[in-house]
């Protein structure tokens, strides 16, 4: 059992674990901060893909911001455990839960199912890839990184557009949230 | 990690050094905060526990691990007593990233003084780093009370608000030393300070090239912005005796106090070492590289791992007494300034560091493409 | 019954399960919980196992696309928190509770 390997079954069974605590957990608060350790062992799983910078982004930008902005909103609403957190109808609530089961067999059944398709062909040359990246990581490791920049390169020429329509979407974004967050008819209109 | 037992274990030691180094620090940075402000403030400071009061290290010590363990009565027990734990953990990790000296060669192996190098060094110091507000809020909500929780609040929105401004005032010199890795940046410092522009080439001849000549605004910005980070004075608004007590540690007492304690002294001796990494050079000596030292060790002995280790140390040494010096600072500031008000730090972060800091961001890239 | 080279040789496989029943724990949040801001959260819990799947199609494709595109799910869920956020807050506002049930108000 190689150290890769004991990372990675770790670090599934952390995501896992963390992800369901999400789900069933009653107060929200504790929702929250399973979900932030979700967000970080996400992040520990980019970094076993080589991924380092996205790693770091993620960790930046869901774990340190959007997480932190989801707890202080329910520590603000001081919302204790619920009285009704989970979906009431027992027939809806059943059918809910078949379609979840059923999705779940359909992409576990489809993935092993594929391993002679595209999947198949991939996974089949991981092993020679792998070396190939192990090869190719060492040089990188001389040329620092080398990877981010491909990375910003790429970003830079290749996916401009969306680059800028996510520019434009944020300002969007950003306007109408302050227009929502300002909004009449709350506690403060008499 | 290493390629055989001698070069992991020694690799696993020198983290362990490191975060010890780091708590150890603590007691001395106390002891340094409470003369200094004694003899800025014109009070007295301890002095009757051994000479100079050092002893009173021992006797705090001591009082810490002896208090009663408590935990108020509606306290949410687990987010509690968590919180001062995961306190530790971000500055810890941030820490053992910063290059602190030349690596040492032993025979044929090479260790860094540092815990891990990546070669995205500032992404992740960032990223753990930003992991700290977790703690705050874990420690206002679980300890349920009114003060904790709004102390809890506050300091988290500062922390969030100010990363912004010390990110962006860090990508301007991203740019300049073209690299993510702090290694690499302290190895662009050397030398003394040469802008090439335009096929000339303007040398100094007494500056050492340091990165605070070419983005002064962004040392600036990010020195102000660590304040807040760390959340000492004069940007100390989650506490406040007349408002909200003590802010978030409001319930805690003890140990548990203790270690929200080293969690802010990391965090402060975090933004020092960043500080002297991207804008002093660190730990370069000014008008000597590296291997004018290596040279100098040579003239004394003649074994390779002797000179290396001579190397090292010295280089160390620069480090750390610029890393001291900074914390000097941050002990200064605290005790000669006056504190803002909630609103004007909002102020000041929103309106007035993040627009300088993006500023400085386009002034940069534009004049590093206009130069090459 | 998975063998032992199921448990040894880790593989895009093993990423992309782990993806998909992150994915799916993600769904049964956003079906089964009642509270607005638990169901955002079940949200940002499938982008993410959406995200761990591109990266592992990038790394073993040795494509930098997939990456690119983990960077632009990151700022759709970013700005999708914002704003469920401030609808949350506003819904709170005015029933002092965020169940979803409220939600139908929106109507007009």
């Amino acid at each position: 059992m190689t150290p890769d390997v004991f990372l990675f079954w770790f670090l599934a069974l952390l995501i896992v674990g963390s992800g369901l605590a999400v789900l069933l957990f009653t107060n929200p608060v504790y929702s929250a901060l399973s979900l932030a350790m979700t967000m970080v062992g996400v992040a520990a799983i980019f970094i076993t893909l080589n991924a380092y910078f996205i790693a770091g982004v993620q960790l930046i930008v869901y774990a340190g911001a959007v997480m932190v902005l989801f707890v202080m909103v329910i520590m603000l609403f001081d919302i204790k455990s619920e009285v009704q957190a989970f979906t009431s109808g027992k027939i809806s609530g059943a059918m809910k839960l078949i379609a979840v089961g059923l999705l779940s067999g359909l992409i576990v059944g489809g993935i092993i199912m594929g391993q002679k398709s595209f999947v198949g062909e991939l996974s089949k040359d991981a092993a020679a890839q792998v070396a190939e990246a192990n090869s190719a990581k060492m040089k990188r490791a001389a040329g620092a990184d080398a990877a981010t920049k491909e990375l910003g390169v790429a970003l830079f020429t290749k996916h401009i557009f969306g680059f800028e329509a996510l520019g434009v979407l944020l300002t969007a974004i950003a306007v109408g949230t302050v227009a929502l967050a300002r909004s009449r008819g709350g506690t403060h209109a008499k | 990690m290493g390629h055989d037992s001698f070069e992991i274990t020694i690799n696993c030691i020198k983290l362990v050094l490191i975060f010890l180094m780091m708590v150890q620090a603590v007691p001395i940075l106390v002891w340094v905060e409470r003369r200094g402000s004694a003899f800025i403030q014109n009070r007295f400071g301890p002095n009757r526990v051994g000479p100079l009061g050092l002893l009173q290290l021992l006797a705090d010590a001591v009082k810490f691990l002896t208090k009663e363990d408590f935990a108020p009565d509606r306290a949410i027990r687990p987010l509690f007593y968590a919180a001062p734990v995961f306190a530790l953990i971000p500055a810890t990790l941030a820490f053992a990233a910063i290059p602190m000296s030349v690596p040492l060669e032993i025979g044929e192996y090479v260790f860094k003084i540092q815990g891990y190098d990546m070669n995205v060094g500032i992404v992740f110091i960032l990223g753990v780093s930003s992991l700290a507000a977790y703690t705050i809020l874990m420690a206002g909500w679980g300890s349920a009370s009114k003060f904790s929780l709004l102390g809890a609040l506050r300091a988290s929105a500062q922390v969030i608000s100010y990363e912004l401004a010390l990110g962006l005032s860090i990508v301007g010199v991203i740019l300049l030393f073209g690299t993510f890795n702090l290694t690499e940046m302290v190895i662009a410092q050397q030398g003394p300070l040469t802008f090439r522009a335009f096929g000339h080439t303007i040398s100094s001849q007494f500056l050492p090239n340091w990165g605070i000549f070419y983005q002064p605004l962004a040392a600036v910005i990010f020195f102000a912005a660590t304040f807040a980070e760390s959340n000492r004075l004069p940007f100390d608004l989650a506490e406040g005796e007349a408002e909200i007590v003590a802010g978030f540690h409001t319930e805690y007492g003890g140990f548990k106090m203790l270690m929200f304690f080293i969690g802010e002294y990391g965090h402060m001796m975090l933004g020092s070492a960043l500080m002297i990494i991207f804008f002093f050079g660190g730990y370069g000596i000014p008008g000597v590289t590296v291997a004018d030292v290596r040279q100098w060790a040579a003239g004394i002995t003649d074994s390779a791992t002797q000179i290396s280790v001579i190397t090292t140390l010295v280089h160390f040494l620069s480090f750390m007494l610029k890393f001291v010096l900074f914390l000097w600072i941050f002990i200064w500031v605290r005790w000669t300034l006056p504190r803002f008000r909630y609103d004007q730090l909002m102020d000041l972060g929103w309106k007035t560091m993040l627009p300088w800091a993006l500023g400085n961001t386009i002034l940069t890239a534009l004049v590093i493409y206009l130069i090459s | 019954m998975p063998s032992s080279s199921f448990l040894t040789d880790i593989s895009l496989n093993h990423y992309l399960i782990l993806s998909s029943v992150l994915f799916v724990i993600g769904m049964a949040g956003v079906l089964l919980r009642r509270n607005v801001i638990v169901i955002l959260m079940s949200l940002e819990l499938m982008l993410n196992a959406v995200n761990i799947s591109f990266i592992a199609f990038s790394k073993f494709t040795q494509n930098v696309d997939g990456q690119i595109m983990v960077f632009f799910v990151m700022t759709i869920a970013a700005a999708e928190a914002a704003v469920g956020l401030a609808l949350a807050v506003a819904i709170f506002k005015r029933f002092k509770e965020v169940n979803i049930k409220f939600f139908e108000h929106l109507r007009g």
